[in-house]
């Protein structure tokens, strides 16, 4: 059975990769960047021209460390990065029901979420990219790593990862029942970009928008990559851990158990690729 | 004849979109998170208001009335482009090539779109200004009415004009919803929506001017906010008038370029 998943999961990352890059659109890659090179540029600007290299006192405090640009860098990259990756997921169903392929994979024996999880792994591998890209951009805006703490990094990115596993089962199954296109999945987008905390500490932000920020796996995921590479001591690394890993499992549940039920439901009723 | 066309069409977008999960996402979803990103960009800087300036007119403006006005004109700049997005709707139903040989004027099924999608926005348009208005207490400061009413006309009228231009491409190139997405995070920067336009790099400046967008933005928040008068704003209200007029001509000639290259081609339906 594991060997089974297993297999799933390199079968459908290779078919994943392979088909990226054998269609690879240079204009579909470059817009990936539209939004966090207007936000450099902006932040740039922001900073140099408006305020003249002048944040508030209480920004340092806040986040330990007082490079503003690398703040709003590695904000952005981790976003790129998880956005890329994650988020494909999220429109599994919708592209398999347009492609006319919805039955033929939900008839199959393979597990749905080894599926899934390919598809994710896939992305990953090929965010990558998105996020090395993100760095070199943020250089030319005045990014600095002060240090790299490598196994703080990776288990951030690995349990932010989860968690966003968690919530791309939960839109999938939100495609399958609305018949909806992007929106959600859209709407998911910008709620993560806005209230995350990619630029600005969520300190800084009104008390309801923290509220939603302690709820998003992508807030505790971009403070741990911050501390690992600005050598922030002031956040606590063992409590975003551990939301992270709640939150992880909350999601993954109610994302898997909604798409188990949804499909059962779907198949009874013979709605699959009724449009 | 043409009129009927623009009624026609935009009966047909209203039905379709009115008060639709796209319409909500677009309006509403979209601009409400966008303002607010804008608006955190700040925080880090304990800003509470931004200076306008533009040649000798010089405004304090309050920050959420200035990220809010921006967000909302650039989502009335996106509703626009959006609604040339007709031709590539009519593409993927496979209607493109009856659409396009049927006598219609192009530029009024193009107007028709533009106008559903701005009766579609400007209720909400109108309700969200309210609500900030009464609820997050945004300081409008209005002194001439006259001023105000033409900087919302006439950069409305030049946004369609420049919209319209862009539509060309729903038809010359399948990519034409790539293209249009690909124009809309540097018409933000360029456009002096998320920083005052005197901030921005004085080599990207020329960039700025070709926006109608950039001049709705100076003329709005300086009449809304910064109770400017007509003398004040009386040059980027020319500018606008000029880019309405010129924006226009251009796009006739771009869409029957495109139309021609198409058929030419035989790429009308082509994916």
């Amino acid at each position: 059975m594991t060997s089974h998943t297993l297999r799933v999961i390199a079968s459908t990352t290779k078919y994943n990769v392979i088909m990226t890059w054998r269609f690879f659109s240079w204009t579909g890659f470059a817009l990936r960047f539209a939004t966090p090179l207007m936000t450099l540029g902006s932040a740039w600007v922001l900073f140099n021209y408006v305020y003249g290299g002048r944040i508030s006192t209480e920004f340092g405090p806040a986040i330990g460390s007082s490079g503003y640009l690398s703040f709003i860098t590695i904000g952005n990259a981790f976003y790129v990065f998880t956005f890329a990756a994650a988020f494909v997921v999220g429109r599994v169903m919708f592209w398999e029901r347009a492609t006319g392929t919805i039955e033929a994979t939900f008839m199959t024996p393979m597990s749905r979420l080894a599926y899934m999880a390919g598809i994710m792994t896939a992305a990953a591998i090929n965010a990558l990219v998105d996020f090395i890209s993100v760095f070199l951009i943020g250089l030319v805006f005045g990014f600095q790593i002060a240090t790299f703490n490598v196994p703080l990094f990776i288990v951030g990115l690995l349990l932010t990862y989860f968690a966003l596993f968690g919530i791309g089962l939960i839109t999938n199954a939100i495609t399958l029942t609305f018949r909806d296109r992007v929106t959600t999945a859209n709407t998911l987008q910008v709620l993560f970009m806005v209230f995350s905390g990619i630029v600005c500490p969520i300190e800084f932000m009104p008390l309801w928008a923290q509220a939603i920020a302690k709820t998003l796996p992508l807030t505790y995921g971009i403070r741990l990559t911050r501390a690992s590479m600005l050598n922030i001591g002031t956040i606590n690394a063992t409590s975003d851990i551990l939301m992270l890993i709640l939150l992880g499992i909350i999601y993954f549940v109610v994302g898997a158990t909604t798409l188990r039920l949804i499909e059962r439901n779907l198949k009874r009723k013979a709605l699959f690729s009724v449009f | 004849m043409s009129m009927r066309v623009v009624l026609a069409e935009a009966t047909k977008d209203l039905k379709v979109y009115f008060f639709s999960s796209r319409t909500l996402f677009w309006t509403l979803a979209l601009p409400l998170a966008n303002g607010l990103y804008l608006y955190f960009l700040y925080l880090p800087f304990a800003a509470k208001s931004v200076d306008l300036q533009f040649i000798s007119t010089n405004r304090r403006i309050d920050l959420i009335g200035f990220t809010v006005v921006g967000q909302l004109l650039y989502t009335f700049f996106t509703m626009m482009l959006l609604a040339g997005a007709a031709f590539d709707v009519e593409r993927w139903q496979g209607t493109l090539e009856t659409v396009l040989l049927s006598p219609a004027n192009r530029i009024a099924i193009l107007l028709g779109g533009a106008l559903a999608n701005a009766l579609n926005y400007m209720w909400m348009l109108v309700a969200l200004v309210l609500s900030w208005v009464a609820f997050i207490r945004i300081n409008v400061f209005i002194t001439d009415f006259l001023a105000l009413s033409l900087s919302f006309l006439l950069s409305y009228l030049a946004i369609i004009a420049l919209g319209m231009c862009l539509e060309a491409f729903f038809i010359y190139s399948r990519r034409g919803s790539m293209i249009v997405a690909w124009f809309q995070e540097p018409i933000m920067f360029l456009s002096g929506q998320v920083f005052p336009l005197q901030s921005m790099p004085t080599i990207l400046l020329p960039l700025s001017y070709l926006l109608p967008l950039t001049f709705g933005l100076i003329a709005v928040r300086l009449t809304l906010l910064g109770g400017a008068t007509l003398t004040e704003v009386a040059v980027p209200l020319v500018a606008l008038a000029i880019m309405a007029v010129s924006f226009s001509i251009l796009a006739k000639l771009m869409v029957n370029f495109a139309e021609r290259h198409a058929k030419a081609k035989a790429t009308l339906t082509m994916f």
